[in-house]
Formats: structure tokens, sequence, C-alpha cells
């Protein structure tokens, strides 16, 4: 019996069976345009939707743009002006990067651990528990992020949340508490949130990957006599890498980008200084006060930010051939 | 396998108990709210006045009707196209070696990057262009441009795990392409489906952003995430409509879910290959 | 033979004549704009913006609209209904799209925005026109000028009183108050009698709620000398301002939630009948028995109380009606603000609304009014109302939250009236000085 622990590795270069048996010897043309035009499709969209809109956001973080600008379509060149605001500003070294990049690893960190956990909880239980679970699971991916912030917000509302009432009654605290203003419990409120809502998706997806590893190969390992911890490590894990990758660069792209979850928190939007995120401040120096340029160099910075960290990530956890 | 102990089995309850529980701690609030007369700032854990009007006013006066079927319409579009579209990607990528490969793959996760707002003014002069401003075809391209990212990525690694062997036996037997598809390679990557198109379908659900701007003043084609929007005021939120279109909107999703979860499992039971 | 010419028949001629050449003239000057402003828009559409939500009868309100113009101007009319949240985004890819109205409601501190970035086209020479020069709201007409030249026509307006619980009044003993001191000391038997109410909400996040404050003191917000702004809010009279309206919350007569409380949030919790006073909007009354019908009846207003009695002047919020500078007519695009912000019509969106008419001739019988839920909202307006800096960078301003950072800083206790204040007023000089 043909081993299969080895099936993460492809077919030989440029080739690919088809109908027939047949395999074209060498990288004949129509094997090397193949995959091309399996990719059109999807390229095709991104690229005429995107292309030229990502072009223009470039363009205009060259420039001055403003709301004058935009009524009359013309453009106001300053270089990199508006680059050099945005490295020179104190106010984004001392707060608003720190609080993001902080935020970000936290928030990765639980919602992946836990999104996991999840998941390998859900792949023991039984078919009807697992689709009761999963779906009560769902509740917390699919209500509307907003509605899912304003309901937090109301737990800890200082004066008639649930949470400060539960501690009042316990003798915890004398008086209400505004969870709001100090910069810790703000944001362990907002991970809470975050976390909360983004779990779903990584119990989900890894719970597909649990499920997706083919029957044959457990058995085949067991068969070898392999342990379970062994079997999970061998077999499980590395069919897993290629979820958990997917799973934590997007994670880290979303938790980056986290905006409404602290936006409309009380103090969110700019009246507490010190709880400022990328987000927010983004929003609030830039299209806030239509600067259209401003914003759209943050947008490219921050772009090459996650860029650099998707490929460092990828290079550092997944070897080439695995890609 | 030894039984499971009665403590590992009791332990489990309370993990799932504990998991329910925090999962729906959020969404019973919203259900309160959403059925109290009285709704607001934290009230009650039951509903002081308890009462349908508010569901009742979302779906008449509040426009969800139209909306509900509009979302739907977009979401259950964007699910088909980006999941031909990532499968097709993602068997190129899986399956061939090309230059490239690597960036295309880094490439394609650029469109999840770039900060929404800063993307709102081209895309939306970009989409006039193209002559589909205001109109729900115009969102469900942009939505599948938003999904395919994980979906490629997700569908790789589940068609690169379909061992080519069991392909070729297919081809041997004499299975045309076609045939090999559905009976070899889909079952197999049926979970990476699966969760490409809850994703799908969530992406083009809850999103506001370019749905505000893309379909303008065309109300008829709003979506229920703009719907949503319409109850906050400027000056006074009107909590009772928030919380119940909220409940009708994360409803829907848990029956799409429902219905696609069944096909999690089929990787485990996919057609039994000898070799 | 000359002095035949001049029979009757030939008098009837020519006076004919005569009429139908001054006629033919009147009729080709301008678009139509004969003597009594009739304007022709026979086979036009005129594409028009309205904010959704000011008012609950807005549909039928403008069917009865779109009837009258069709019969005065022949012209159709396409009414579009903007989410107030979602309203500044489609502006601004409106006009980058080309896709913009012709007429559209802007609130009021945007029409400097738009007016400043060429958008909107000057309205001096209509209204001059019209006759309207005089009847129109000083405060609206204030903030709807750019550069000495009018760009939002006033349309609508309320304004921020001290709204007051009658039954917490009556059951602490105290009368609506009529100085600070008096604003102090109802605050305090309030406070006695309720101990778990807030006796007056002091929000930290609602900017509106803090200028009447440094005004009632003699203080300003922000002062222009030709083209340099200057910011007045850590001036000594607005600190004394600033002191007074924190110190409320100091001596615990507001509450821990307050300090990050938007209007909004002071509105639920008015509704829910956990406040004593609040400095509210005069269209809060309707939303606030919407959220609570037990309130029907049981609450009241008085204009702000100056320091030491009179009004401290409060904040004019409206809307105006702006015309695009894209408009292709403009006298069509005109007829259709004048009908919406005069007379009738104007009368009528007022009182569905909840809000008070651009015109001042309007306004009489509204201040004759014995509401007291209208009278003394429409007495702050006329008398008390005042507009923050006019400048189109005051959006950036309050993008910022300039004003709210300085109020949260000072509740929460971090930062002391006069740090906090000297911060905020920098900030705000900076970004008033600083022409994007």
């Amino acid at each position: 019996m043909t081993s299969t622990l080895s099936v993460a590795a492809p077919a030989g270069p440029g080739q690919s069976p088809g109908p027939g048996g047949r395999r074209p010897f060498g990288k004949s043309l129509l094997a090397r345009v193949r995959p091309w035009m399996l990719l059109t499709p999807a390229l095709l969209v991104l690229a005429v939707l995107l292309l030229w809109p990502l072009v223009r956001v470039a363009l205009f973080s060259l420039q001055d743009y403003g709301l004058r600008e935009i009524v009359s379509g013309e453009p106001n060149w300053i270089g990199l002006g508006n680059y050099v605001e945005i490295f020179t500003s104190e106010q984004l070294w001392a707060v608003v990067l720190p609080n993001t990049v902080a935020f970000a690893v936290l928030s990765v960190a639980f919602t992946v651990m836990f999104g996991t956990a999840v998941a390998v909880l859900l792949a023991s239980l039984g078919r009807v528990w697992r689709t009761v679970v999963s779906s009560a699971i769902m509740a917390a991916w699919a209500m509307p992020a907003v509605t899912g912030t304003y309901v937090w917000v109301w737990i800890f509302d200082a004066d008639r949340g649930v949470f400060n009432h539960v501690l009042q009654s316990l003798g915890l605290q004398d008086a209400p508490v505004n969870w709001f203003t100090d910069r810790w419990s703000f944001y362990a409120i907002v991970l809470l949130n975050v976390v909360h809502h983004g779990f779903p998706f990584v119990a989900i997806t890894v719970l597909a990957g649990l499920l997706g590893v083919p029957k044959e190969l457990l058995e085949a390992a067991e068969i070898d006599g392999a342990g379970a911890w062994r079997r999970f490590f061998s077999v499980v894990v590395p069919q897993l890498k290629q979820i958990f990758a997917v799973v934590i660069i997007l994670s880290t792209i979303w938790d980056f980008k986290v905006f409404a979850q602290v936006y409309l928190m009380p103090g969110g939007a700019g009246s507490n200084r010190e709880v400022l995120n990328l987000g927010v401040w983004s929003y609030t120096e830039s299209f806030g006060q239509n600067r259209y340029g401003f914003g759209s160099a943050i947008a490219v910075l921050l772009t090459l930010l996650l860029l650099g960290i998707t490929v460092a990530y990828v290079r550092t956890i997944l070897k080439e051939e695995e890609l | 396998m030894s039984r499971p102990s009665t403590m590992a089995r009791a332990g489990k309850g309370v993990a799932v108990a504990l998991l329910l529980v925090f999962t729906l701690f959020p969404a019973y609030w919203m259900l309160v709210s959403a059925f109290d007369g009285k709704a607001g700032r934290g009230s009650s854990f039951v509903p002081a006045e308890p009462t349908v009007e508010h569901f009742e006013f979302v779906l008449t006066d509040g426009g969800f009707d139209v909306f509900l079927r509009n979302s739907l319409l977009v979401a259950l579009a964007t699910v088909l196209v980006s999941s031909l579209l990532a499968l097709l990607a993602s068997v190129a990528v899986a399956r061939f070696r090309f230059r490239l490969r690597t960036q295309v793959l880094m490439l394609v996760l650029v469109v999840q990057m770039v900060p929404l707002e800063a993307l709102v003014i081209p895309l939306f002069v970009q989409v006039r262009n193209l002559d589909l401003l205001g109109t729900l075809t115009g969102l469900v391209v942009v939505y599948v441009a938003l999904a395919l990212p994980f979906g490629i990525w997700m569908l790789r690694g589940f068609v690169a795990a379909v061992p080519v062997e069991l392909e070729e036996a297919a081809y041997l037997d004499g299975a045309t392409w076609g045939r090999m598809f559905r009976s070899i390679l889909l079952p197999l990557v049926a979970p990476g489906l699966v969760a490409t198109s809850i994703f799908g379908f969530i992406t083009a659900w809850n999103e506001f952003v370019f749905a505000m701007t893309l379909l303008g003043g065309e109300t008829q084609n709003y979506t229920v995430a703009i719907g949503l929007r319409s109850f906050f005021g400027q000056h006074s939120n009107d909590w009772g409509a928030i919380m119940a279109a909220s409940t009708i909107i994360t409803v829907p999703v848990m029956i799409f879910f429902i219905l696609v979860q069944r096909r999690l499992a089929s990787g485990l039971t996919a057609g039994a290959v000898k070799g | 033979m000359r002095r035949d010419m001049w029979t009757r028949k030939n008098v009837g001629a020519v006076a004919t004549a005569a009429l139908v050449a001054l006629g033919v003239a009147a009729c080709s000057s301008g678009s139509g704009d004969g003597g009594d402003g009739t304007v022709d828009g026979e086979g036009k559409t005129l594409d028009v913006w309205i904010m959704q939500g000011t008012n609950p009868s807005a549909d039928e309100f403008f069917d009865d609209v779109s009837a009258a113009f069709k019969e005065e101007t022949g012209a159709d009319l396409n009414v579009e209904f903007v989410e107030w949240g979602d309203a500044h985004d489609r502006f601004v890819t409106s006009i980058a799209g080309g896709t913009t109205p012709d007429v559209a409601e802007t609130g009021t501190t945007w029409t400097p925005e738009f007016a400043d970035a060429g958008a909107l086209a000057p309205l001096d020479e209509f209204v001059a026109e019209a006759g309207l020069g005089d009847d129109l709201v000083d405060g609206l007409v204030e903030a709807g000028t750019y550069d000495g030249e009018l760009y939002g026509m006033p349309w609508y307006a309320g304004v921020r009183s001290l709204v007051y619980n009658t039954e917490i009044f009556e059951k602490a003993g105290v009368e609506p108050p009529t100085t600070w001191a008096e604003i102090e000391s109802a605050a305090k038997a309030i406070k006695a009698e309720f101990p778990d109410k807030t006796a007056v909400a002091v929000p930290g996040d609602a900017e509106f709620t803090v200028y009447p404050w440094v005004w009632g003191a003699g203080g300003e917000v922000a002062t222009q000398d030709g083209d340099t702004w200057t910011s007045g809010l850590d001036s000594p009279e607005a600190q004394e301002g600033l002191k007074f309206w924190t110190g409320l919350a100091k001596d615990g007569y507001s509450s821990a939630g307050a300090t990050t409380w938007r209007e909004t949030d002071v509105l639920d919790a008015f509704a829910q009948g956990d406040v004593g006073m609040a400095v509210m909007g005069s269209w809060t009354p309707g939303a606030i028995v919407e959220a609570n019908k037990d309130m029907e009846g049981k609450f009241a207003a008085v204009p702000i109380p100056g320091k030491d009695g009179g009004m401290s002047p409060s904040v004019l919020g409206g809307s105006h009606l702006s015309m695009f500078s894209t408009a292709e007519d403009q006298d069509l695009a005109f007829a259709f603000i004048e009908m919406m912000t005069t007379g009738e019509f104007a009368t009528q969106w007022g009182e569905q609304a909840g809000y008070f008419p651009g015109q001042k001739s309007l306004l009489d019988e509204t201040l004759e009014s014995t509401d007291p839920l209208v009278a003394p909202f429409a007495q702050q307006f006329v008398e008390g109302g005042a507009s923050v800096p006019v400048s189109p960078n005051f959006g950036a301003v309050q993008a910022k939250l300039t004003t709210s950072t300085m109020m949260q800083s000072i509740l929460s206790g971090s930062e002391d009236v006069e740090t906090a204040s000297a911060k905020a007023a920098e900030e705000m000089t900076s970004l008033l000085n600083d022409g994007n």
C-alpha cells in the first residue's frame, strides 16, 4: 500500500495528469498557460475592480487632496509631504501604534487560541451537539459588529450596566465605575468584544480543517503504531498549517484595522486621546477632516506594513514548498 | 479507543455549557431589547414591556422585507461566484508550480489589507465608469473580490491534500475530468468549500461601507446593513428597532450555516479508495 | 395726413403691438423670470437630497410640495432621502463622481465647508430679488455665510435649552433655575432626595452642551482677527464657565457614566427618568416620549440660565438648503428653495419636524405659544441663539473632538480645568488657522 502520509507534495513541475492519463513532457506552452487560465477569472475580478482604485489611492497619497480638489478635479501635488507628516507625528508613535500593535498581538493570540480550542471541542462532539453548538457560535459571528459593540457597552455601562450591578451587589465595589475612561479597562472590553466576534471564524475554519483530514491518513498512522499525540502532530498539524496560516494572517489584518469596535465605545471616537488606535486616529486626522490625501498615505503605509508582516510570517512558518 | 471516562464527559459538558453562555450572552441582551417596549441602555434581564412592535415596524416601515431579499440575493451570488472562482484559482495554485505563484498568493490578500475608507472615492468612480453604480451586480463583484483571498487560500490546502494518485486512478478507470471532479475532488474539498461559502456569505451579508457608497440613492436595492444604520438617528437612536433589526439580520446567517455545515464532515465519508 | 395716424383703429393696433412687445421682452429676459417670480421648468427635473428622519411625515409632505412645485414651475421634483450618518460621505463621493443633486439639505456646519471647496452656488442675488434679506434668522444666516456671501438658505433650526424632569423637581421641592447658583442648589436638593439618580447631567462627549457655559461667563469659543483665528477656551471667563459646569459633576451631582456620554446617551438616560435636568435640544421632546411613553407630560424646559440671571447663549443647530454649483437651472433651484424655506411649507415642516423655521416672520406665532415645551425653546432661539465659529476648518475641530477631549479629561480627573482648556485652546487655534 502506498504510503499516504506525504500527500503534501504536488505533482511534478509543470505537470498534471490529464484525462486519459496523458502527461505532457517538459514544459509545453499549454502546461505553462493552464494555471494562468484557471487564475484569470479571479484575477480579472480583482484587477478590474481594484487595480485602478489602488493606483488612485497611491496618487492621492502624494497630494494635498481635500474637498476643494475633489470639486475642481485638479491635482495638488505635495510629493512626500503626507508621509513626512505621518512619520513625524508624535501621537502616532507614542500612543496610536503601541495601542494598535499591542492590541493586535493580544487579540490574534486570544482569538486563534480560543477558536482552535473550540474547534477541537466541536470535533469531539457527536453530530447533533456539534450542529447545535456550532450554530450557536454562528450567532456571535453573524451579529452585526455595530450591535455587538453596543451590547458590550451596555453590559459595562457605568450606571446601569449588569457588570457594575453584579460587582456592587457582591460588595466588590461601592460606587459605579466608568470602565471606559481608563486605557487598560477600555481595551480589555474591546478585546472581549473582538475575540467574541472573531473566534467563530477561527473555530469553523479550523474545524473544517480538522474534519477534512482524510480518515485514511489517520488510520494508516494508527496502523503504523503512532499514538494519539503523534498522530495529531504528524498528520493533523501539517494539514492545519495552511489553515492556521490564512487564519492568523487574516486575523492580524483585521485586528490591525479595528475601527467600529473602538469608535463606537464611549470616548473612543477621539475624545479620549489615550485609547486612540490606528483606525480611529487615521479617520479623525484624515477623512474626518476631509484630508483624503493624508488618509490615502496612511492607507498605503498600512497596506505595506500588513504585506510585510504577512510575507515575514509566511517565510518563517511555512516553507516555500508547503506554500 | 477506550470509552471516555465520566469525568471527561462531565468536563466536556461543562466546557460546552460555558461556551454557550459566553457566546450567547450578548445575543441574549439583543433579543431581550428587541422584544422590549422600553428598549434602551442596558435594560433588564427580561423585557420590561414585552412587545413585538419593533419587529413589525422593522419589517414594514423599516423596509426590511425588501432589504432581506436584496441581501439574500447578493450574499448567495457572492457565495456561488467566489466559490467557483476560488476553486479554479486554488487548483491552479495547488496543482501547478509556476513562476510568481507565491507573489500571486500574497497579492490577492492586499484587497483585505487596504483600509476601506481610502478606497471609497476611487472605487465609487471606478464602479460608475463600469456603469454598475446603484446596482446589486456591482456589489456582488466587490464582495467576490473581498471573499476571494480567503477562498483561494482555504481551498488551496484542501486541493493540495487530495492525493494525485486518486485522480490518476479515476482517469485510468476511464472517467472524464468532470466525473473526476464531481466524485473525487469535490467531496474531499467540501469542508473547504463550506468554510469559503460561510465566509463569503457573512462578508456580503454584513458589509456596510461599500454597500452604502455604491448603492447611493437606490433605496430599493439597499441591503440589511444599510437598513440597520437607518435606525441610528442624528440625535437619538431607536434601540428597539436596532435590536429587532439585528436579530432579523442574525437569523438567516445561522440558517445558511445549518444548511451547509452538514457538508463539513463529508470529507470523512468520501468515496473509499483502496490503494 | 399725419394727424390721421392716430385714429382709434391705429391707436388700438399700436397699443396692442406695444403690449405684445413688452410681454415678449419680459418673457425672454432671464430664464422666464416674470414679474411675480414664475419660473419655467417645463420638462425639467430637480434633484434634491433631504436628510432622513427629521420629519416623520416627510413622505406626504414632499408629495404636497411636488404637486405645488409642478403647478408653479412645470418641473418635476425628485427627492432622495439620505441618512445623516452617511450624508457627508454621500456628498463627497457624489462630487467626486459627478452625481451631485441640484439642491440639498446641508447641516449648518457643512455649508461653509462645501462653500469653501467651491461646491455651492452663492444665493445673495436670489435672496435679494425675492426680498427676503431682512426676514431670515440671524444665527442661521451667519452660519451659512462664507467669505461674505450667503451659500446656505436658512431652512430650520432648533436650539438647546435646559430640560428638566417636572416630577423629580416637584418631589425635591425645587423650582426651575434662573441663575447658575440656583442650578447648583437645585442639583443639591435633587441629589439629596434621589441619591441614585443623576441630578444634572454633565456629559463629557457633547460639544454643544459646553459652549453655553463659556458664553454665559462672557467668554468666546474662538474669535477672528482678519484672517487669524484665536480660540478663547482658556480665557479666564471661559475657564470660569467650565469650572462651574464641571464643578457640578465634581460635587457628585452628575453620574460616573456621564463622563463619556454623548447627547444621545443623555437623552436615553433622561427618557428613563433617571436625570433631573440636562441641556437638550428642542427636537428631543418627541424622541423622549417615543422612547418612553410614561414620560409624557413629565418634563418641561427653561432657557439656559445666565450666570446672574438672563440667558446663556446656546448653539442654533439646524439645516440650510444649499444649491450646488453644478445645478443646471439655478432659477428653478431657487424657486424650490424659496418654496421650502418660506411661507406655508416652512411652517408646516417646522410643526411636523419639531423645529423652528428660518424665516423670522413665521416665528411670531410660535413665540406666542404657551406650550412649556415650545415657548422656552423659542425664547432661547430668538433671544439667546449663537453660532460656533463660522470657518470651514471648524469641521476639523469637531472631527478631532477638541472640546470633548477637554471635558473628558477634566471629568475623569486626569487634568484640571486650566491645563485641559489650555491644551484645547491651542489645538483649536492651530486647527482653525491650518488652511487646508
